[in-house]
């Protein structure tokens, strides 16, 4: 038998241009510090009694408590989800702690009041609440691990009627519109990482528009994971009734620490008639290290239904950190004329590994759905996209256009495209396109030409290439997510 | 709940591994070498060992199993050699001048064969027979490149086979008239499975063109598992045509193992119009640079009907091109599935692929899913894919309904223009006039909803 050929030359020059840019790599990451506040946290382990411990600490009402009870016990029939193109070492619940509050002897009314070296973190952050506070007119539920510490423009929210608070408030405070909607998008059976969120959520962000309400501003918040060895549970609730429109803006960063750590939250979206609800993430958690060590698990269930008339969800995710994502932000198309939107640009460098997309299921008329998905995949990186549309045989005139383009930086980085797509009704148009390339000798050539640094030429062209999704954002996220880009890509070229 | 749901599921899996294991054990055909009766027992074994494909199994998601399981097919055992060339006219393609193989339930027959004067070089004849008088010709090569794919049908092939076609041209052999191979299927007083195992070689700058066509004797029910291993040596050129007429009771099952070495060309044409469940794998390798592999098709599926093309193409090593062009037209409760996965390995720089799915659903109740896949573990590559699911323009059906055209044929001048695209590639021009004859026959029948 004849050995195969193994074409060394054509690989070989590949390694010299990468190699050429590896001294640039190493910049570390930016974010990476470690607040020293006491916390009040729960040994590690997961059995019912811790479940009853947190939901006694968030002083819930029995049904909730039954709720995560159920959903723990569900959750133990589970199997792990083994589909997702990522690879990882078998993760032990035993050893997570599933609850941590930072210890304060009385509930902060106002900003005076918080610990200021809380402060201190949010501003090394670059979110000056103050500043924000004053001129950007956001308001801002930080979540500082597990417990909102800081809550502003609450009564400007209150005086149009928006509910913009932590879950664990709601629970207090609306218990009932939290009994109605919590659980109906994304049900605790759903998959294996929201049977475990059901059970441990400890916090979150529940926000209710009423009829006819424009929100008054962007409601925005920044979650930090901070105490060593607790995974975040979040638990975030958009209901948007009819007529109401709401921009939602989530923002992550996490300090750099060595154990990895789980992120298992759940965003459920609800659009009544008429309703918009704009969703955008930055989403920066730590990586990991050069070789892989460290890094967030981000596994993330995130699922929008569109279930009035003429109701729109819209998910713009900008994806630079974390060790492992594996999140697919979906929409519901189930009222008649219902709009979903994903927008994507996820970068995947080092170590990193991203499976990520979305689902679109189109059940009602006339239903149309974009999703537009960047990956940038660079040194070892791995990215996949995975995504389904599915269209109903009810869906009369349902539209999709999907479009998945990678850029391949290094010869050792990888792309993968995944598409479901499901058609069960003749009059559906759907149309879905990917490519797979990298940066070309010209285009770098061009701008080499022109005297651009290479480093500033591929930036510029990675921007060009995250322009559709970037223009999705809010402005002020844009900007960050731009920075965001070029920062994670730093050293990364080549 | 679900232990109830479970529990028919278990009796359907198990029932259906010992259906398989039944058709893998009682078929080892004795007198022959040791080589493939230890093959056979290692697919044998493959197949005991296999879990059993559910509607779980990625490979298996949208096609289900049970519909083929229920009917309890046995293996053919004698070969049928009653039919006189007479009978088989009604199959025929008219005009196409070739040479003509003709296998009846899987079994290779002399006597409907017509070879004609085979150029130097060029081997036609049965596996069965080949075993038989030359084994060493066959062992090394039959089995190597389906080999212990995970496939379990593939597997479930390898154990059981009996009989098939073999192809073997030799270094720069040159057949010029295309091969037909009619694969004839004809109705036993039980449902029959037949498993013919075909293999293709060409040497060294080798070129011949092969046009495989299905075909049944009246609407019988019965179920074809075959695997057809091709090996292309370098610079060796094949052009292939498969066209899939089974009866509309029958069940279909194709494995296509495609290994190309350096320079090869490889050019197939999949049309699949019969059989009420059919499960194409065409599933390619490159062993040398710079070959390409150009895998079109064209389906329609209408009531009853199911047509799966599962498609593997493999980028191990660079310079490499591969194309994918498949379209599709459903109609009634006809399905379909599209799943083509295009894998670039780390050193596969310079690949150049292209993989497009387009649908065109013609009526309410009609299904496709499709899931083109690509997976990329090298920077310097070409990759793209496309699909689209769609219905027949208004527009362009206005435009036909105000030159006067009724709207049944302007329908069907729309679907066959549709499916030109993949109808046009087809040599010699026989078989495209008559593929083009048998599409407006069956859209003609299609009724208006």
């Amino acid at each position: 038998m004849s050995a195969i050929p193994a074409e060394a030359t054509t690989v070989k020059t590949k390694a010299d241009t990468t190699g050429q840019y590896d001294d640039l790599v190493n910049a570390g990451y930016e974010h990476g510090f470690i607040t020293d506040i006491e916390s009040d946290t729960l040994p590690p382990g997961l059995d019912e009694s811790v479940i009853r411990a947190i939901s006694l600490r968030k002083g819930e009402p029995e049904w909730m408590t039954d709720w995560r009870l159920t959903a723990y016990h569900k959750w133990l029939e589970m199997p792990t989800p083994t589909w997702a193109s990522v690879h990882y070492p078998q993760i032990d619940y035993q050893a997570i702690s599933y609850f941590s509050a930072p210890k304060k002897k009385d509930g902060p009314k106002s900003l005076d009041e918080v610990d200021p070296v809380l402060l201190e973190t949010y501003e090394k952050l670059g979110i000056p609440i103050e500043e924000q506070k004053a001129l950007a007119g956001v308001a801002v539920d930080a979540v500082f691990d597990s417990v909102s510490v800081a809550t502003t423009f609450r009564e400007k929210l209150h005086e149009a009627g928006v509910i913009f608070c932590s879950i664990s408030e709601a629970l207090q405070d609306y218990p009932e519109l939290v009994k109605q909607y919590i659980g109906s998008v994304v049900p605790p059976t759903d998959n294996f990482y929201t049977g475990l969120n059901s059970a441990v959520f400890t916090d979150g962000t529940f926000v209710y528009v009423p009829k006819n309400t424009r929100c008054p501003m962007e409601l925005s918040t920044y979650f930090r994971i901070n105490t060593a060895n607790t995974g975040q549970f979040e638990r975030t609730l958009i209901v948007a009734d009819e007529g109401s429109y709401v921009s939602y803006l989530e923002g992550c960063t996490a300090p750099q620490r060595d154990e990895n750590q789980l992120h298992a939250a759940v965003v459920e979206l609800i659009a009544l008639d008429d309703a918009e609800i704009k969703y955008s993430t930055v989403q920066n958690w730590y990586p990991g290290d050069e070789n892989g060590k460290g890094g967030i698990y981000n596994f993330v269930t995130k699922r929008g239904d569109c279930r009035g008339h003429r109701s729109k969800i819209s998910w713009t995710q900008v994806e630079t950190g974390s060790a492992i994502t594996w999140k697919y932000p979906s929409c519901i198309l189930r009222g008649d004329e219902s709009v979903g939107e994903f927008y994507s640009v996820a970068v995947t460098k080092g170590r990193q590994q991203a499976d990520t997309g979305t689902k679109m299921i189109h059940l009602g008329k006339n239903t149309r759905s974009t999703i537009v998905s960047k990956g940038i995949s660079a040194q070892h990186g791995q990215q996949a996209y995975r995504g389904l549309v599915r269209i109903a045989g009810r869906a009369e005139g349902a539209r999709n256009h999907t479009q998945c383009d990678s850029l391949l930086i290094g010869d050792k980085s990888s792309a993968h495209t995944f598409p479901y797509i499901e058609v069960k009704n003749p009059s559906a148009q759907m149309e879905h396109e990917a490519t797979t390339s990298k940066i070309s000798e010209d285009q770098l050539f061009y701008c080499r030409a022109r005297g651009l640094s290479e480093e500033d030429a591929v930036s510029m062209i990675v921007n060009g290439f995250c322009k559709e999704v970037f223009n999705e954002l809010p402005m002020e996220f844009a900007v960050e997510a731009q920075k965001l880009l070029s920062i994670s890509l730093e050293g990364a070229v080549g | 709940m679900s232990a109830a749901t479970n529990r028919p599921q278990a009796a359907a899996a198990e029932a259906f591994a010992g259906w398989l294991q039944g058709l893998a054990d009682g078929s080892t055909a004795g007198e022959e070498q040791g080589w493939l009766s230890a093959e056979r027992q290692q697919a044998a074994e493959r197949v005991r060992a296999q879990s059993v494909p559910t509607g779980k199994s990625e490979e298996w998601r949208y096609t289900g199993l049970r519909s083929l399981i229920d009917q309890g097919f046995v293996q053919v055992d004698e070969p049928l050699t009653a039919l006189t060339p007479e009978d088989i006219e009604e199959v025929l393609v008219p005009g196409l001048d070739a040479c003509r193989v003709v296998l009846v339930n899987g079994r290779y027959s002399e006597t409907l064969s017509d070879l004609g004067a085979l150029p130097r070089g060029v081997r036609i004849g049965s596996l069965r027979a080949m075993l038989a008088s030359d084994p060493e010709a066959l062992q090394g090569v039959l089995t190597r490149i389906a080999g212990a794919g995970n496939h379990v049908f593939a597997a479930l092939n390898t154990a059981a086979m009996q009989d098939g076609l073999v192809v073997l041209l030799e270094r720069a052999a040159l057949m010029e008239r295309p091969i037909e191979v009619i694969h004839l299927s004809v109705g036993m007083d039980a449902p029959r499975v037949a498993q013919p195992r075909h293999l293709i070689s060409l040497g060294e700058g080798a070129q011949a063109q092969v046009i495989e066509r299905y075909v049944s004797l009246g609407d019988a029910l019965y179920c074809t598992n075959s695997v057809l291993e091709i090996a292309l040596g370098r610079d060796a050129l094949l052009t292939h045509a498969r066209v899939q007429q089974e009866s509309l009771n029958a069940f279909h099952i194709t494995g296509l193992y495609l290994s190309q070495d350096a320079n090869s060309r490889y050019a197939g044409v999949n049309i699949g119009l019969g059989a009420t469940w059919a499960r194409t794998d065409l599933v390619t390798r490159f062993s040398g640079e710079h070959a390409e592999c150009d895998l079109q098709g064209l389906y329609l599926a209408g009531d009853k009907q199911l047509i799966d093309y599962h498609m593997d193409v493999r980028h191990g090593l660079p310079h490499c091109r591969s194309r994918e062009r498949f379209k599709g037209i459903l109609h009634g409760k006809g399905r379909a599935v599209f799943d083509g996965l295009v894998y670039v390995a780390r050193d596969a720089q310079q690949t150049d692929a292209d993989m497009s799915n387009r649908n065109l659903i013609l009526s309410p109740n009609a299904e496709v899913d499709t899931k083109p896949q690509l997976e990329i573990y090298a920077d310097d590559v070409k990759c793209s894919h496309g699909t689209t699911v769609g219905q027949i323009e208004p527009e362009a059906l206005f435009y036909l309904r105000s030159r006067g055209i009724s709207a049944a044929l302007a329908r069907r001048m729309l679907c066959l223009g549709f499916a030109g695209e993949i109808i046009d590639v087809l040599g010699p021009e026989a078989l495209r006039d008559y593929v083009t004859e048998q599409v407006g026959e069956r859209l003609e029948r299609v009724p208006l909803e």
